[in-house]
């Protein structure tokens, strides 16, 4: 039992520390850092914060284009995969293993590779600068795990539902509705977070998709202040956009905590 | 009132899971259709309410050919094993989506769920969620859904299989009241034969996806036109008697009596059960089971003997019942 919590501890030190020395560094001075044991009249500042915030364009932009980019790929990416995790959850049982086997290879796909590719279409349909569209690749690559997860949960739900509801007359827009939605939100909200965290994360799409200054997400915008200077690496505001861009994740985290763990092992434990 | 079903068969990949299946249930009848595991009493509900599509055959309410309509347009009211109650809407709005999808308005629902409500014996708990209810409860509130739909006919698919068995035989006769008092034909499928002799004005005893016989309960217990329903039916079961000139011999434990001559045997096991005790005998005609006083203390040997107008004959390769004039 010791051993066991002593393990626990470990490792959510292990996982905590570097955001703990994130927050460190975002309140620490320049001078703080380089020498961490000086004695020193000045080791807490404001200064990267406010730096960061009153950068131009103001870093509320990019959390706004983050923020607007992710809601738009999360709505599309259920909007597409909610249907078709409900169509495969009603093939046979082999048909539907080979579909998830394919879903599976595409998860694990190395979207990198992809980008390329993504540019040239970017060019060909002008659809760089545009938050919307940076939303569709984000969706399509959203989609084989979004899939994956909620053909799960939807295997988990009772079929006499559906039955009875077939019975009753709904359609299966008015089943989605009052059955599946309601019955698979914790399943739909832990799927929702993953695409959104996907999407708030990516980087290298972002990059090349959007060049316009106030147009940036949040990943790119960071990367640009990481390289702002020549001669040095501005380590503070660095770590002070990094604290900012993190406080969305963690309230939405906090927030919807109990469905993330219910989705997550739904279907896990027979109820 | 009548519902009628002619040669209705369905298939999976090459197999037939029911086939030829031929029986109406008239106004005021439950036929309970009975069988083992897997003999496709579930899937002849399932049939009949238009949620899988049948392969051959036809299914009429009265003379209205309901083979091909979709579930809600063949004025059917069914029951689920599981309820199937929709666990975060309350009783009242479980009743009450049906009625909404179908274009009722407020204040006709209103009245006809609280109607429905009192003839089931819930309208305290129009707002209580299905997990605070009781089993019991739960199937009312799952009975109430059907009986709102003011249908033709009723299928009920196991609906006591949840509940425990104190409850099932204080619910049985309320259900089969409340069943027959609605004049509607109706199916009622079970796996418990107690649940379809207590229920049943007509039993179907179903093997294979084929009727073994259909029959008063009555008749079905008591004149089994085959060996399969012999011993299916009646619990303990049916003793078999040695292969004689291809007859199987059959007859039932209570008809079994202890006398000075008769068949020799040897006591193996002896189980009281409350009402009466088990015997378990070896003889010369194989293991033979015996109900018999539970006062009795029954010695290791002992003859035993049965009325021969007891004893059913089948063929002992067909199973089918013979008769000897």
């Amino acid at each position: 039992m010791k051993f066991k919590s002593s393990l626990i501890v470990l490792l959510l030190v292990w996982s905590i520390m570097p955001l703990l020395w994130q927050l460190y560094t975002s309140f620490s001075t320049d001078q703080a850092l380089v020498t961490p044991f000086a004695e020193l009249s000045e080791r807490w500042t404001l200064d990267h914060y406010r730096n960061v915030i009153s950068s131009d364009p103001p870093f509320f932009m990019y959390l706004a284009n983050s923020f607007f980019v992710g809601i738009i790929s999360t709505l599309l990416t259920l909007f597409v995969a909610l249907p078709a995790a409900y169509s495969i959850s009603k093939l046979s049982r082999k048909t539907s293993n080979y579909v998830r086997v394919i879903l599976v290879a595409c998860a694990l796909f190395p979207y990198v590779l992809l980008f390329l590719s993504l540019l040239e279409l970017a060019r060909t349909f002008s659809l760089g600068n545009n938050l919307i569209a940076l939303a569709l690749p984000y969706t399509a690559l959203s989609q084989p795990l979004a899939v994956l997860l909620l053909s799960s949960a939807f295997v988990s739900l009772p079929s006499e539902l559906d039955d009875a509801a077939r019975v009753e007359g709904l359609s299966l827009i008015k089943r989605f509705r009052w059955i599946y939605i309601p019955l698979l939100s914790p399943a739909i909200a832990s799927t929702a977070i993953l695409i959104f965290l996907f999407s708030w994360n990516e980087y290298p799409i972002a990059l090349t998709w959007i060049s316009d200054n106030s147009k940036l997400t949040l990943p790119v915008a960071m990367a640009r202040i990481a390289g702002s200077s020549i001669h040095s690496v501005p380590y503070g505001a660095y770590a002070a956009a990094t604290v900012l861009g993190a406080i969305p994740l963690i309230l939405l985290v906090i927030v919807f905590q109990k469905p993330i763990v219910s989705g997550l092992t739904s279907g896990a434990i027979k109820g | 009132m009548t519902l009628v079903l002619k040669s209705v068969g369905r298939k999976v990949g090459h197999n037939w899971i029911v086939k030829d299946l031929n029986f109406s249930v008239r106004q005021n009848e439950c036929l309970v259709v009975v069988g083992p595991s897997g003999c496709g009493k579930s899937s002849t509900l399932r049939l009949i309410a238009g949620l899988d599509r049948c392969d051959h055959g036809s299914i009429k309410i009265d003379d209205r050919d309901i083979t091909n309509l979709q579930p809600s347009e063949r004025a059917i009211g069914m029951v689920f094993q599981s309820y199937a109650l929709l666990p975060h809407l309350t009783v009242y709005e479980n009743l009450e989506l049906g009625l909404r999808v179908r274009g009722m308005r407020a204040e006709q629902r209103a009245r006809r769920i609280q109607n429905i409500l009192d003839i089931v014996q819930l309208s305290d708990r129009p707002n209580h969620l299905p997990s605070a209810l009781s089993g019991g409860q739960r199937q009312r509130v799952a009975l109430a859904r059907a009986l709102l739909r003011d249908p033709k006919v009723y299928l009920l698919d196991e609906p006591m299989s949840n509940l425990d068995a104190q409850l099932r035989e204080k619910i049985r006769p309320e259900l089969r009241s409340l069943i027959l008092s609605q004049e509607k034909p109706t199916l009622y499928v079970t796996h418990d034969q107690n649940e379809a002799l207590a229920m049943a004005t007509k039993i179907a005893i179903l093997n294979n996806g084929q009727i073994e016989q259909l029959d008063t309960p009555f008749n079905v217990y008591h004149n089994p036109q085959s060996l399969f329903v012999a011993q299916f039916l009646g619990r303990p079961q049916i003793n078999c008697l040695k292969v004689r000139n291809n007859t199987i011999d059959a007859v039932r434990p209570e008809n079994l009596t202890i006398s000075d001559s008769g068949l020799p045997c040897r006591l193996l096991a002896r189980e009281w059960l409350g009402n009466t005790q088990l015997l378990y005998l070896d003889s010369d005609e194989g293991e033979l089971r015996m109900t018999i006083d539970p006062s009795f203390v029954c010695p290791e040997r002992i003859f035993v003997q049965w009325d021969k107008s007891k004893v059913f004959h089948f063929d002992a390769k067909t199973g089918q019942r013979k008769s000897f004039h």
